[in-house]
């Protein structure tokens, strides 16, 4: 059942690849598995286990920035371009409004792998709509990835 | 006119008469008026590369290039006379390409400097478009507020256009883009509406009120030299914010009602009140003088 999950999260990415492809298939299932166990070891903590983000998340807290948003079809994260994603993941980033110095998304470019991130990202679009994706697949075309994560 | 536009209008005429009642607002001497009485001015901007000031009443479009001494009126199309002109836009590095865009008109658009033009509406749900800003840096990259829908971006120069974003939730009267530093991606949105100014980066992720002005705001401009130098033209007089619309302060308005606003690359600030009077000024808004005199 779950190989069936896989392959159809697979399918809806444009990952998975024609009946002669099965290594590929397995390849980018476990690509996809690597990218749910990054996203539970490092993000879901403040995005949320199922990607559902912190509440109240639209408005800034106390520090005057936003708290974590959604990764699923609810947030906005279908919007960027995989190029985009990827350099947030990788270098942080802070919200020029925050009240502190911190980093209001945290670098994990020391602890990650690029192929992890890349994981971690492409495990994301599991959680968008169709449409969603179509979107996002255009918007990588002007932000690919980087060459360090191809 | 959209049925926001006369609202908020009509808001910021009562309000302009309070404030001026209340001497808040610098007396100046009536600058010279460049378009026909009575017909408002929608919009303005500064073409850097240039030099040329460009003021929109709601059909027509008028260009200086003595900073608002002189003014010819440019040809437009039928199109333009279909609707209400709201806005004006300048590609990025210039080079004479120019945009127009208003409720029944779409967006038009000249590649010389306005003499002639051409509809970009290809991906719009129609031609109510209200607000039309132009990429601070990008020329090809220009973004389409449409009413009931929201932001469209095109990045081919209007050739197609691509749903992007909702928009804040109070209707949007103008837009700007900018490239203050601290976006996520490549800038930043202002949005003049009804209950101040909203603020949002340029990935669409999220738009937050700008320092709680809680007021109509008719225009908004930043300066191109310090992007996080902000102003607002509301009812009740014109705002300054130095650090990206956190935080405001009133600042001398030049009359007593300003409708329209552009700053250029050296950070001179232009003010059009409703008759078509310019003013202008070098110090940011401490004091004005009529533009072109």
């Amino acid at each position: 059942m779950r190989n069936v999950r896989t392959f159809s999260a697979l399918a809806l990415l444009g990952l998975a690849t024609t009946a002669h492809g099965g290594e590929s298939v397995s390849a980018n299932a476990r690509h996809l598995d690597t990218g749910h166990r990054v996203y539970r070891a490092q993000c879901g903590a403040c995005h949320g286990a199922q990607g559902e983000g912190a509440a109240r998340w639209e408005r800034p807290d106390g520090q005057g920035e936003l708290p974590p948003p959604p990764h699923d079809s609810r947030g906005h994260t279908w919007k960027h371009g995989d190029g985009m994603l990827y350099r947030i993941v990788r270098d942080g980033w802070r919200d020029p409004f925050n009240k502190t110095e911190r980093l209001t998304m945290p670098a994990f470019g020391p602890t990650l792998a690029p192929r992890d991130i890349r994981a971690v990202i492409d495990y994301l679009k599991t959680l968008w709509t169709p449409a969603q994706r179509r979107f996002q697949r255009e918007e990588s075309r002007r932000m690919p990835y980087p060459p360090e994560a191809r | 006119m959209t049925g926001a536009h006369r609202r908020l209008a009509s808001a910021l005429s009562g309000a302009a008469i309070a404030v001026l009642a209340a001497g808040l607002t610098t007396a100046h001497a009536a600058a010279p008026r460049s378009v026909p009485q009575g017909a408002e001015v929608t919009a303005l901007a500064f073409d850097g590369a240039s030099r040329t000031l460009l003021k929109t009443t709601a059909d027509a479009l008028y260009r200086s290039v003595d900073q608002g001494r002189d003014w010819t009126r440019l040809p437009l199309p039928a199109a333009a006379r279909r609707g209400h002109i709201a806005a004006v836009a300048v590609s990025a590095r210039g080079k004479g390409v120019l945009y127009l865009a208003g409720p029944g008109i779409g967006v038009l658009r000249s590649d010389d400097g306005g003499q002639h033009w051409s509809p970009r509406n290809q991906g719009l749900p129609g031609r109510e478009v209200v607000a039309l800003a132009a990429h601070a840096d990008q020329p090809g990259t220009l973004y389409a507020y449409v009413s009931s829908h929201g932001i469209y971006r095109s990045e081919n120069g209007g050739g197609h256009w691509r749903l992007m974003d909702r928009g804040p939730r109070t209707d949007i009267l103008q837009l700007i883009h900018s490239n203050m530093p601290g976006s996520m991606q490549t800038g930043w949105f202002f949005a003049a509406t009804a209950k101040g100014v909203s603020r949002s980066m340029d990935c669409f992720c999220g738009w937050r009120d700008a320092g709680g002005l809680g007021r109509g705001v008719r225009a908004v401009a930043y300066d191109p030299g310090q992007p996080r130098r902000v102003y607002a033209a509301t009812g009740e007089g014109l705002f300054l914010s130095t650090n990206g619309g956190e935080q405001w302060v009133r600042v001398n308005a030049p009359a007593a009602k300003v409708v329209a606003l552009a700053v250029t690359r050296s950070g001179a600030l232009y003010a059009a009140a409703p008759d078509g009077a310019l003013f202008r000024s070098v110090d940011q808004a401490r004091t004005w003088e009529a533009a072109g005199a």
